[in-house]
């Protein structure tokens, strides 16, 4: 099986704070791994120090991304290699057009891959049809980036986003919270539509009920910045019954 | 658009008429480290002045608008970017004196280097002046620690009957908004370009003529 994701003992602290204590993970191309775990037990952290968040600060590990040493990439090299992340909290960006913004972007990454600019025709084919993957209205892509958009439209562009730029590793970050039945529908089916042999995703999330639609091969538990359980997706069933209380239980004694 | 060329100049806008006044000084114009500019509106005229510094430009400009008329309109945009160790300013005086006068001043400066850019901006309404409607903005984004502004924004109002608003804003480009960019595969340079230009659209987009506006992203674009 292919590899994507390795990731060794990895430590990593935000203002002076240890918050990942050593976290074992592999990735395979094809997996969706689900996360789970308390508020503050460091799963946005992961995230963050896995895109390369200039805020935080790796202690100690390894990281492997397709082969290659994530932790020496800058954020945007990771980006274009296949690294994607839905943001918990999505950024708004006033002046800056959607369509700027993600035509320059897909440029990039294209790029990055040896593969020459999309004309102006054929990056409105692009993202119309991307639209429509996670039905959003074209009025959003003529909008500044997430200026004034609810909190369910701004999961949704972030599908949108990754729809765009076909990454290899999707990190999604409670991309669930905000979204209405209907939309977690959606976006959820957007996601599976994204999904080939050649990809794998990471869903973070607080809910079971997302995991009836992303159905992860994978549940890991992250409690005090390390995975302390690991399962399939009866896991999840059990700690929306059971709660955390017993895994923290068996770790504090 | 009339580009404004002397020094030291008093224009008078007639009884309803429209002017479009563009101060745009650049490597390329004759520059005079001071500029005394004095504008007095007749009643019912519409005047949209914008003030550009570009970068190496050492200008003191001193702005006085009058409205003396009734149902005055005055836009005033300011951009100075600075670069090096340039210092730059700008002083503006917006009296209404005419009843139901409308106002509406934006000055953005973008900093960088060792630069050093001031502004001060007074809006005044006259007892009398009464249904005045005017709002005076300064934002300013230092691009480094060395950077740095003097903003003083200044309201006096002797009229009751009027709805005015100020305010100044200093910061730093938005990290997050450089995150998200960067996550997406764009590179640090174009995510912070692109976050200048948004910043300046407010302005640059207002004037009219856009072969000029090109000319001006490009020149602030290589130097920044
Ligand atoms: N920039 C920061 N400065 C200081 N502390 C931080 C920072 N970012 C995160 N932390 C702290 O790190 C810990 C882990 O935060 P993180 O956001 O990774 O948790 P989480 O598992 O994603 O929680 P949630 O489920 O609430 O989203 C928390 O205690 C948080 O307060
Ligand atoms: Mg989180």
């Amino acid at each position: 099986m292919q590899k994507i994701l390795e990731i060794k003992d990895l430590r990593a602290s935000v203002s002076g704070k240890e918050i990942l204590r050593g976290v074992n993970l592999n990735v395979n191309a094809g997996e969706i791994h689900a996360i789970m775990g308390p508020n503050g037990a460091g799963k946005s952290t992961l995230s963050n120090v896995l895109t390369g968040h200039p805020a935080y600060t790796v202690l100690g590990g390894e990281v492997t991304f397709r082969g290659k040493d994530l932790l020496t990439m800058n954020a945007e090299e990771r980006a274009r290699e296949g690294m994607f992340m839905s943001f918990q909290y999505p950024v708004e960006i006033p002046g800056v057009s959607m369509v700027n913004f993600m035509r320059t972007a897909v440029n990039e990454v294209r790029r990055h891959r040896g593969e020459p600019a999309l004309s102006a025709g054929a990056f409105l084919k692009l993202l119309k049809q991307k639209r429509e993957l996670v039905e959003m209205r074209s009025e959003f892509t003529n909008r500044s980036v997430n200026e004034g958009f609810s909190g369910g439209e701004k999961k949704r562009n972030e599908i949108f986003q990754m729809a765009m730029l076909e990454p290899v590793l999707s990190i999604l970050d409670e991309t669930d919270s905000g979204l209405d039945i209907d939309a977690l529908r959606i976006v959820a089916d957007g996601v599976n539509k994204l999904r080939t042999a050649d990809n794998a995703c990471i869903v973070i999330t607080h809910y079971q009920r997302l995991l009836d639609y992303i159905v992860p091969d994978f549940v890991h538990v992250l409690y005090e910045g390390r995975i302390v359980m690991s399962g399939d997706k009866s896991l999840a069933l059990e700690l929306e019954q059971r709660g955390y209380d017993w895994i923290k239980d068996s770790i504090d004694r | 658009m009339e580009r404004i060329t002397d020094n030291n100049l008093i224009v008078n806008i007639a009884h309803g008429e429209n002017r479009d006044l563009l101060l745009l000084q650049d490597a390329g114009s004759r520059i005079s480290p001071d500029v005394v500019l004095t504008i007095h509106q007749a009643g019912g005229s519409h005047l949209r002045l914008y003030v550009l510094t570009m970068p190496g430009c050492d200008v003191n400009n001193n702005i006085r608008i009058e409205q003396q008329g009734d149902g005055c309109h005055s836009e005033l945009y300011i951009l100075g970017i600075g670069t090096g160790s340039q210092h730059f300013g700008n002083t503006t005086h917006i009296e209404h004196q005419g009843i139901g006068g409308t106002s509406r001043e934006v000055a953005k400066y973008v900093l960088s280097d060792s630069s050093h850019g001031t502004f001060y901006g007074m809006l005044k309404v006259l007892a009398g002046a009464q249904k005045t409607e005017a709002c005076q903005t300064n934002r300013n984004v230092l691009l480094t620690t060395d950077a740095a502004v003097n903003t003083k924004p200044e309201l006096e109002i002797y009229a009751d009957d009027v709805k005015c608003s100020h305010g100044a804003t200093t910061g730093q480009l938005d990290e997050a908004a450089l995150f998200y960019m960067r996550q997406r595969g764009i590179d640090t340079q174009t995510a912070r370009r692109m976050l200048l230009d948004a910043f300046m659209a407010d302005i640059i987009d207002k004037i009219p003529d856009t072969s000029l506006t090109e000319k001006i992203r490009e020149q602030i674009a290589e130097t920044l």
